[in-house]
């Protein structure tokens, strides 16, 4: 697996770059802010590029215009946001912006080191990775509005399952997290599966399709 | 005529009037023409429809003059419409020599009021001039002191993001690396897992203090992405209408926020889910901001969350104001200037 990684503070990109390395991940280059991202992707066309939101110059949000300009121009490349804050905004934006794996993590997270190198493997594969802030955000956004269409079919329990599938665990990490069987989850899964209707293609990519249903509904 | 509007848009009300005064003068033209034209009475409706709008013409027209001599000149612009008016009368019944009385009363309490205010200027010219300057000042330095006040919050929470945020995410980041080394250790590695976890919390708090000086958003995307965003965020349904064609000061778009973030908050505290409307828009010179709901209304205006809104939006020489019939939901409508 080939990353690039955007971060204007040293100490921080340093350290992710570090930890990434030493569980085996191939970290191929480094850039500081939005312009050499787009040059360092031009160069190595990466599977990942790991991108802080704030960016010099500005310090606004120059990551997450250089990651969509990035989407657009590298189909299937996957994008794993890290920032100080949660914004469902730009976690919408990134959804609505093409193919490939998307991950959005508040910063913190690196240090839960398999966690975070789990969500890297996951978006790198094209699978998702968002933030359980962000879930949260998103699910109790769902719950206000009722009219949602096949998502309003789901139970509570079916929606908890599919957050958690958002936030990009495994079938037996959801079960944990629920304190339930594997099998029970599995029986969920493929319930949303059938409620929203989604193609008995491959199970990953059925996993990805549900999950985007469910984050840009609404 | 497609510019948006306050809610009182004296230029069509007027029109309004107008046109509703010719149809009516019209109408009673059509009457007075099939009733077999005698004696044209018609010219007494007209006299009567034209007295209200000539008083608010004057009204208006008197008070866009400088501001110490306003009460003189409203007082001269409704003589003159008086003596217009018994000056019709006297036309119209027959050139009698009572006018000349009223006439005088008019003139003579015009001069009075003239010489008196005249009087009381040169009076006190010092303390007048000084009072105007000194609001001048306050108003001034006023909205320095807020401005510097924004300016350093910011500093403060761009200092937290690049400073103590940064390296308590490295801190935690290299406490999650030692928990890797350590797993032939579990009680060292629980330790380390308990320290990470606490600068997580910290992080967690650092961030919600930040957040409370300005969201990210607000200061990234602008007034009208950032009240989206609260809006998608509220727990109501909550259609936005946003005319913002520019950017506005930071003092004005965090002010307007925190009207909007607090009046949803209340709204979905006590409005079991009604949906709200939310409009911003400017209009000459003024950032209008209106937060409107269909909840059970009733809210207290001098609740601590409005009147912490109020100081805000006054700072900035904007008004607030809170309409909020049992019943009939609760708008918040405010003001503020923005060149």
């Amino acid at each position: 697996m080939r990353v690039v990684i955007a971060e204007d503070q040293a100490l921080l990109r340093e350290g992710i770059v570090a930890l990434l390395r030493e569980n085996g991940i191939d970290v191929v280059a480094q850039a500081e802010d939005a312009a050499g991202l787009l040059r360092i992707l031009a160069g190595h066309k990466p599977d990942l590029a790991i991108v802080d939101v704030r960016l010099p110059p500005t310090f606004t949000d120059e990551g997450v215009r250089a990651a969509l300009e990035a989407r657009a121009k590298y189909p299937g490349l996957g994008v794993l946001i890290l920032s100080q804050y949660v914004e469902p905004v730009y976690t919408a934006e990134l959804l609505d912006s093409g193919e490939g794996g998307i991950g959005y993590l508040l910063k913190e997270r690196v240090g839960d080191v398999k966690a975070f190198i789990a969500a890297v493997e996951n978006v790198a594969r094209g699978g998702t990775a968002l933030d359980r802030e962000v879930v949260s955000e998103l699910v109790r956004r769902r719950d206000a509005d009722s009219g949602d269409g096949a998502l309003a079919a789901l139970t509570p329990r079916e929606r908890e399952v599919l957050g958690l599938m958002a936030e990009g665990k495994t079938n037996t990490a959801i079960a944990r997290s629920l304190v339930v069987t594997p099998g029970a989850v599995e029986k969920h899964i493929s319930n949303i599966f059938s409620k929203l209707d989604l193609p008995a293609t491959d199970e990953d990519h059925r996993r990805v399709l549900a999950v985007l249903a469910f984050l840009r509904a609404g | 005529m497609d510019e948006p509007r306050s809610e009182i848009d004296w230029r069509s009300v007027q029109t309004m009037q107008l046109v509703m005064s010719g149809f009516l003068v019209f109408l009673m033209v059509v009457i007075w023409a099939a009733s077999g034209f005698g004696y044209f009475w018609p010219i007494w409706v007209w006299f009567g429809l034209m007295i209200p709008v000539a008083v608010q013409y004057a009204i208006r027209r008197s008070l866009k003059g400088p501001r110490q001599w306003r009460g003189l000149s409203v007082h001269a612009a409704l003589s003159c419409v008086a003596g217009a008016i018994l000056t019709f009368i006297w036309a119209v019944t027959g050139f009698g020599f009572w006018l000349f009385w009223p006439l005088f009363g008019l003139a003579a309490a015009l001069v009075l009021n003239g010489l008196m205010t005249a009087w009381w200027r040169a009076l006190h010219p010092a303390r007048e001039r000084e009072l105007t300057e000194r609001v001048d000042e306050l108003t001034r330095t006023r909205r320095g002191a807020v401005e510097v006040q924004a300016a350093e919050l910011r500093r403060i929470e761009r200092d937290l993001h690049d400073g103590a945020q940064a390296r308590l995410v490295a801190l935690s980041m290299q406490l999650g690396r030692a928990e890797e080394r350590l797993e032939h250790d579990p009680e060292a590695a629980e330790l380390v897992r308990k320290a990470r976890s606490e600068a997580s919390a910290a992080i967690g708090e650092l961030r919600d203090l930040a957040r409370g000086i300005a969201p990210p958003v607000l200061a990234d995307r602008g007034l009208a992405a950032a009240v989206d965003a609260l809006g998608k965020r509220s727990a109501l349904p909550v259609t936005l209408d946003a005319r913002l064609s520019r950017r506005l000061s930071p003092v004005v778009e965090s002010a307007a926020y925190f009207v909007v973030a607090e009046s949803l908050t209340n709204a979905a505290k006590y409005g079991r889910g009604a949906p709200a409307r939310v409009t911003l828009m400017v209009e000459t010179g003024r950032l209008i901001v209106e937060i409107d709901d269909d909840g059970p209304g009733g809210a207290n205006p001098k609740g601590s969350g409005l009147t912490g809104l109020r100081n805000r939006v006054e700072a900035l020489d904007g008004i607030l104001v809170v309409r909020s019939s049992v019943g009939e939901g609760t708008t918040v409508h405010a003001e503020l200037p923005c060149e």
